[in-house]
């Protein structure tokens, strides 16, 4: 009996996250069938220039990304120096910036107006700007600084995992270090990199803000369909939605067969190899150099936006230092009503969206790993799915679907409400709450829930006592990530805000369009302490 | 014997339709260690997750006390159970995963439940352990707390699964005094589940054999090993060499076709079961001789280090023979 009530929750949990999931790209999809819009974007060059172009930035994201997170993990998990340990996470921090901060640091570091080009300016006595911070280029700069973090992290957890006996397995066995790494090492770490490729795929394919603000004339995908949607051409907007889906789905699948199993995982764990200290003298200054240098490098956005930020508007005009610095714009920020709305609502759609994708996680951990349901797989993948479409497919999906008040079709137009942001969040946070409730889920022994039971602890006490302090890693990890992306997110805002409901990327976005640089600088400085304080008590044990 | 205190009437538990555990049927008197022995997938665990109510059983009844239980989810059905693995709560103290049953019952004062915790770890020898976290703890410890925890509610009957599998060997015997001492201190009714014969013998006052699903037989461990039901149970229960044909009868088989012979019941003699001593094992005490009769079959002899000799021809004669 109890069995059968189970599978009846889980089958309106199932219910209700197709129909927030998966309705509204169908509802897109079948919309898009129509034939002078794809008509259109099919006789456009424009449309497949911008499609081809979302492809190629994507993939080179890719090799500039491994290009540049592999060297760095091998470097940080095999060998020793002054300083590794603070270099280590240091190296992670762009992750923590919401991707419109990272852009818009970009902007005030390397832009034709931010500090190195006027340094150069002054320097070479230069009539305009040096350069342009513009186009393909401009684009997978900012991809490769932010997206290099998931080759990092994803090979120095690989490398954590290395059995040291299977390296030396492999040395008994007359391998020497090339033949090593060729055939032992890269192996094994194949899955961690095609892992990583995956993500930074995904994400270049979904980036919106680098393209969307430096971009200029180049478009991508995701630029294309918002401006699509913003001139009115809706039935042409879908059906670049549905193009750009499909894109995401062949590059998913066309990765996915080259993933393999994660060999790792089923061997156990070993024991990992130690760091090895670098011994030359010269060679460890010359490593520890080079660290610093590149922790400089990589901190410099987020100290120039720290210093753009307290420049008060039009103080700064041709010097190459601000010649004026106060706290004027985050006095601004939280005295101005109209500038603290945005926080405000950010904060609260954040912190809604993510309960709810908590609470969903959590009821399908608790159907797919422990009650085993029938739908189990439905359940799964649709908490998954998300992730593998760029987000600008959901807005827009999610923007068609519910404006419409078809109740028999359970359509109802929430855009223009309040609720249809968080609703946006909701859906973008359930991959990541999701991923880590599972794993959690599935690492949790059931012999400790049923030893609450046989100590005489019912059904709420034990989830209460014993299962969720066991999730809680997994879940405040997961509940900190989806906080942290609802928090700072552009690509579904711009395409569903209104002026209510305005969240700060929208903000960001407007203040640069009036030049009050130090504003917007203000608002990303927030996010980011926001997101890093965020991150870093979810990333506590 | 009075009436039972445990009673397991027809339990059936089918996963799927060839593979069906019971329906069993076993009395168990109050106070009374019963052990369930059985190799893998023989049903024991399933046996045990039943009488736990952590399984539903498709057909037939388990009585406690007069009172049917059936139904019962298990955190009503007051049975304290000790995890193969221990399953103590990572995120609490000794002293918290002991008080854990305790604060169910609610209305017990602060002070009442502290003595409990304290008089619980007492018993199992770990008294002042309360504030220590569970990781810190050795094995051994581990399974005293999950002893604790498991009879501080004071539960009707005592599960056990598999309660020293995860100690080391040099540990295990002396815990398992330690756990029987205990058990019997408090004199608790108890089933467990093992399938090391010399654990369910050392521990239990009865065992009952299990396999594919099915009871083979119950009885105190002289019984099971004198005089075992059929020759899985013989096989199964102790060391045994099975003889057949004209080998059984020239050891004196009367008529029937299978006979059971301990290693220790054999000896050598002038005359007998013919064969050539294919191996001598020395094990201290004595010293197992494998031999191999004419007719290939191969059996042991347990008999005094230089008894024989290995390539020897010697004839073998049974001193008590199992007739099945």
């Amino acid at each position: 009996m109890r069995l059968r009530r189970s599978e009846l929750a889980a089958a309106a949990l199932t219910l209700i996250l197709a129909w927030i999931v998966i309705y509204p790209i169908l509802v897109v999809a079948g919309a898009a069938a129509d034939k002078t819009a794809i008509g259109a974007f099919l006789g456009r060059p424009g449309e497949w220039a911008a499609l081809w172009a979302s492809v190629w930035i994507s993939l080179l994201s890719v090799v500039l990304a491994a290009a540049i997170g592999i060297p760095l993990a091998f470097l940080f998990e095999w060998f020793d120096f002054p300083g590794r340990k603070t270099l280590g996470s240091l190296v992670a921090l762009p992750v923590v910036l919401p991707p419109l901060v990272g852009v818009i640091a970009f902007l005030f570091l390397y832009g034709e107006s931010g500090f190195i080009a006027r340094a150069v300016q002054a320097a070479l006595h230069l009539e305009s700007a040096p350069w342009r911070l513009q186009g393909p280029a401009a684009i997978l700069l900012v991809h490769a600084y932010s997206m290099y973090v998931y080759f990092y992290l994803f090979t120095r957890a690989g490398l954590a995992k290395l059995d040291v006996s299977m390296l030396e397995a492999a040395q008994a066995l007359g391998a020497d270090r090339r033949a090593t790494l060729w055939r032992v090492i890269v192996p094994l770490l194949r899955p961690s990199l095609v892992g990583a490729a995956m993500l930074t795929f995904m994400t270049a394919l979904g980036s919106f803000s680098a393209p969307y603000i430096f971009g200029g004339g180049f478009r991508v995908m995701t630029t294309q369909i918002v401006a699509t949607k913003l001139n009115g051409d809706l039935p042409l907007a879908m059906v670049e939605t549905v193009a750009l889906a499909l894109v995401a789905v062949i590059g998913l699948v066309i990765l996915r067969r080259t993933e393999g199993d994660d060999i790792l995982v089923a061997l156990g764990k070993g024991i990992a190899p130690r760091p090895r200290p670098i011994r030359r003298r010269s060679v460890r200054i010359l490593t520890a150099g080079l660290g610093w240098g590149l922790a400089v490098l990589l901190l410099l956005p987020h100290l120039t936006l720290a210093l753009v930020s307290l420049v008060p508007y039009g103080a700064w005009t041709t010097e190459i230092l601000p010649p004026v610095i106060n706290l004027d714009n985050y006095r601004r920020l939280f005295s101005e009503a109209e500038r603290l709305r945005p926080m405000l609502n950010s904060l609260w759609m954040a912190a809604a969206s993510t309960a709810a994708a908590v609470a969903l996680a959590l009821a399908g951990g608790w159907f797919v790993v422990r009650r085993r349901v029938a739908l189990r797989r439905a359940i799964e993948a649709l908490l998954a799915l998300p992730w593998a479409l760029p987000g600008t497919v959901f807005g827009i999906a999610l923007a068609i679907t519910f404006s419409v008040h078809a109740p028999l079709q359970l359509r109802f137009v929430l855009v223009g409400t309040a609720l249809i942001l968080p609703l946006a969040y909701l859906v973008r946070g359930l991959p990541l709450t999701g991923r880590g409730i599972l794993a959690a889920y599935r690492q949790l022994d059931p012999a400790l829930e049923e030893a609450a039971a046989s100590l005489g602890a019912g059904r709420w006490r034990t989830l209460v006592r014993v299962t969720l302090p066991q999730l809680k890693p997994g879940l405040m990890a997961g509940a900190s990530l989806a906080f942290v992306a609802a928090l700072g997110d552009i690509v579904a805002s711009i395409v569903l805000y209104t002026y209510e409901t305005r969240p700060v990327s929208i903000e960001i976005l407007s203040s640069l369009r009036l030049a009050e640089t130090g504003v917007a600088a203000a608002f990303g400085v927030v996010l980011m302490v926001v997101s890093a304080i965020v991150l870093g008590v979810g990333a506590r044990r | 014997m009075s009436e039972p205190f445990l009673r397991i009437q027809a339990i059936e538990k089918r996963w799927s339709h060839d593979v069906t555990v019971g329906p069993i049927t076993l009395d168990i008197a109050r106070g009374e260690i019963l052990a369930m022995l059985g190799p893998s997938g023989s049903g024991k665990t399933t046996m045990l997750r039943l009488l736990a109510g952590f399984e539903t059983a498709d057909g037939g009844r388990i009585v406690v006390a007069g009172e049917d239980v059936t139904t019962l989810p298990a955190a009503r059905r007051r049975f304290g159970m000790v995890f193969q693995h221990y399953a103590l709560f990572p995120h609490l103290d000794v002293g918290e995963n002991v008080a854990f049953g305790l604060q169910g019952s609610g209305k017990g004062d602060a002070g009442r439940v502290k003595q409990k915790i304290s008089e619980a770890l007492t018993l199992v020898d770990l008294a002042g352990f309360e504030r220590r976290k569970v990781h810190e703890l050795s094995g051994g410890q581990q399974q005293r707390v999950a002893l604790a925890r498991a009879l501080a509610p004071e539960p009707r009957v005592l599960l056990l699964d598999e309660p020293l599998s995860n100690l080391d060997p040099a540990l295990r015997e002396r815990t398992r005094h330690e756990l029987r001492e205990v058990i019997k201190r408090v004199g608790i009714t108890t089933v467990f589940v093992t399938h090391e014969q010399e654990e369910a013998f050392d521990l239990g006052d009865r065992i009952a054999v299990l396999n594919q699903g099915r009871l083979e037989q119950a009885g105190t461990p002289d019984a099971l090993y004198e005089h075992p039901a059929n020759l899985f149970v013989a096989t199964f229960v102790g060391r045994a060499n099975v003889f057949r044909g004209d080998a059984a009868r020239a050891l004196g088989s009367n008529g029937k076709s299978v006979l059971v012979v301990r290693p220790e019941r054999l000896r050598f003699a002038d005359a007998g079961l013919p064969g050539v001593v294919r191996e001598r094992r020395y094990v201290g005490a004595g010293a197992f001789f494998l031999i191999e009769g004419d007719d290939h079959q191969r059996f042991e002899v347990l008999a005094e280090p230089d008894a024989a000799r290995v390539g020897e021809r010697v004839y073998v004669e049974a001193t008590r023979v199992i007739a099945l």
